[in-house]
């Protein structure tokens, strides 16, 4: 661990071996482009130049540590080399910003402002280059933006491992482009190029156009597509944005999804799966409670069930593994004793899915299946030859295998046909309406925040038990 | 491709283990020696020798303006253009070949005869202006010499 100064301050290395890192964790900025902390250093995009006392000013990211070395990362010739380098990346780029979906969180738009902030000096025209190229169904590319700084080309060589993109040509001329035979739709993470892309090359087909990205903020969550239960922001309409034209509903969509760092989870990355949560909540809501196929109200509804769940004299309950720690312990507290109490998988893989991989995908596509079970044991669910009432949280339960005669209790979310097939139905609030939180596979605990509003006429899953569990007549 | 492996292996004997990827040139280069340009087959079969990702060729082959995916004629007569041929009369040359082949730079005549190319610095400068005819430089060429060397090719 040598002892380095900055700006000449003592700074302790700790375990980083270049200068970015350590100048980074101890809180003096250096701008850079290329340079990722979970990619290779390639330094091609010569921003992150700092000036070594006695050596002159070079890039940071592939500059050793050593005892004694200083450095000044905002020196005057420093600041001299840097601005010119924003000017050569700047010179063929189409500085298109009040059309570009990255304005707002690009990298180039803000160390332009920082660090150079001076119209072009060129009077060359500029190069034109392709356009909306697309790299996927996902993704396109904009090469008139693209920087070269080859992110993306090492996420997919070092990261994703699909060896999709690449870089063809030289020079000027030089693009990113995918391999002929395949294209980056064969890759289950390929929307984390959007992402750590610090222009806006490469953007997501989804989000396009969608919004512009100040209007909106983030409410941290967790993907529910499978048991590695990755973090990640919800990206939606700041309240004080509300939108009062257009639908009303724009205001709460979640418009993108990206990861939110965690180290212990997930890293910086996701997969496309998790991008797609939005479409996934985006389903048409169940919002009434039904009484044998009739709409009645919750109150009656909660009623009717207590009914059925007191004459019961076998009852089962089909436990959501999609339910949050709390809502889980609400079910075993308030219900544990008069259900014989079994976990389901709610979600299983759909056709085309990735199952499984060595990087974040697991093969359980349920979030809390390992905090259900420490609850409720790993048995698979089994009816007795006297089950006369079944209680079902959550989806993934087939009505047709279910056994005959007996009376079903369903608590779902969605606006589905099944639902009038139960003796009750009351709809509960899904994941980005209540607060709570899921055990991933390896037991870490991941906390998620509501964003949409729940809507009138669905209660929480977590209220909903205890007042299940009140003998019938008692206030709901 | 497959005929030239074993040349393959006495290069691969000269390097450190792991390092296969390097022979990506050396291979290529040897490839094209032999058929003339490379194939996809070629392409393929690397991917499979050397276990290097099909893009990491691509970009190899987009990078290096030698390195080619389509047939050429005959002789490839490849015109340097840079500073020294230039102020010694290389655009007259490239002029002269163009009208008289009837084709433009990166163009092969009808017969199959000629490709023409233009190319970047050839490392003559002493003897400009150079053209390239297959393997041969002909060096300080006039406008009449290379009329007299077109005559000579068949």
């Amino acid at each position: 661990m040598p002892g380095i100064f900055i700006n000449g301050e003592p700074v302790d290395t700790g375990e980083h071996r270049t200068v970015l890192q350590v100048a980074l964790a101890n809180g003096f900025y250096v701008p850079h482009f290329c340079w990722h902390p979970e990619l290779s250093i390639v330094g091609n995009c010569r921003v992150c130049l700092v000036e070594q006392e006695g050596r002159g000013v070079g890039i940071a990211c592939n500059m050793p540590v050593y005892e004694g070395l200083s450095i000044q990362t905002d020196s005057e010739p420093v600041r001299v080399q840097r601005k010119a380098m924003l000017e050569f990346i700047l010179l063929n780029h189409p500085v298109d910003c009040g059309i570009c979906d990255k304005a707002g969180e690009c990298t180039l738009q803000d160390y332009h402002y920082t660090y150079n902030g001076e119209t072009a000096r060129s009077h060359d025209p500029k190069l034109r280059s392709t356009k909306f190229f697309p790299l996927s169904e996902r993704i396109i590319l904009d090469n008139e933006r693209c920087i070269l700084c080859s992110r993306c080309v090492r996420f997919t060589r070092e990261i994703s491992k699909s060896n999709v993109l690449g870089m063809e040509q030289r020079g000027d001329s030089m693009l990113v482009r995918p391999v002929e035979d395949r294209t980056l739709d064969d890759d289950p993470y390929s929307d984390n190029v959007i992402d750590i892309c610090p222009v806006g090359a490469l953007l997501s087909c989804s989000f396009q156009y969608q919004a512009r990205v100040w209007y909106l903020e983030p409410t941290p969550s967790v993907c529910p597509g499978c048991a590695r239960g990755c973090t990640v922001n919800l990206w939606h309409r700041k309240p004080e944005w509300r939108l009062n034209a257009l639908d009303r509903r724009e205001n709460t969509r979640i418009l993108r999804v990206t990861p939110l760092e965690n180290p212990r989870v997930n890293g910086p990355w996701i997969c496309n799966k998790g991008r797609d949560l939005g479409a996934l909540i985006d389903r048409p809501r169940a919002d009434r409670a039904l009484l044998k196929g009739r709409r009645v109200s919750t109150k009656e509804a909660i009623d009717a069930a207590r009914e059925l769940i007191l004459e019961a004299k076998s009852a089962v309950a089909l436990v959501s593994s999609w339910g949050s720690n709390e809502e889980l312990r609400a079910f075993r507290n308030a219900l544990g004793d008069t259900f014989t109490c079994f976990v389901k998988s709610d979600s299983e893989p759909a056709e085309n899915e990735v199952v499984e991989d060595d990087l974040l995908i697991r093969a359980d596509k349920n979030p809390n299946t390992r905090g259900a079970q420490s609850l409720f044991g790993t048995d698979a669910p089994k009816f007795a030859e006297d089950t006369d009432l079944i209680l079902i949280w959550g989806e993934g339960v087939d009505f047709g295998s279910l056994p005959r005669g007996v009376t079903v209790l369903f608590l779902g979310y969605w606006l589905l046909p099944e639902n009038g097939h139960a003796e009750v139905f009351i709809p509960i609030s899904v994941q980005t309406e209540r607060r709570g939180h899921y055990t991933n596979f390896e037991g870490v605990v991941s906390a998620f925040e509501p964003c949409q509003p729940r809507p009138d006429g669905v209660i929480d899953a977590e209220t909903l038990f205890p007042l299940l569990a009140a003998p019938p007549g008692s206030p709901a | 491709m497959k005929h030239l492996i074993p040349e393959f292996e006495r290069l691969k004997a000269r390097l450190p283990p792991g390092h296969d990827a390097t022979l990506l040139v050396p291979c290529l280069r040897r490839i094209q020696e032999d058929r003339g340009y490379i194939e996809n087959s070629d392409i393929d079969g690397l991917v499979e020798y050397l276990g290097v990702p099909r893009i990491q060729i691509e970009e190899v082959l987009s990078f290096y303006g030698m390195l080619r995916r389509a047939p050429i004629g005959r002789w490839h007569l490849q015109v340097c253009r840079n500073v020294s041929c230039s102020m010694r009369g290389a655009e007259r040359l490239l002029g002269q070949l163009t009208d008289k082949l009837g084709i433009g730079p990166g163009e092969t005549t009808p017969d199959g005869r000629f490709t023409l190319s233009t190319v970047e610095c050839l490392g003559s400068c002493g003897t400009a202006p150079v053209v390239m005819v297959n393997e041969a430089y002909h060096e300080n060429l006039s406008v009449a010499d290379i009329d007299a060397l077109i005559e000579r090719l068949d």
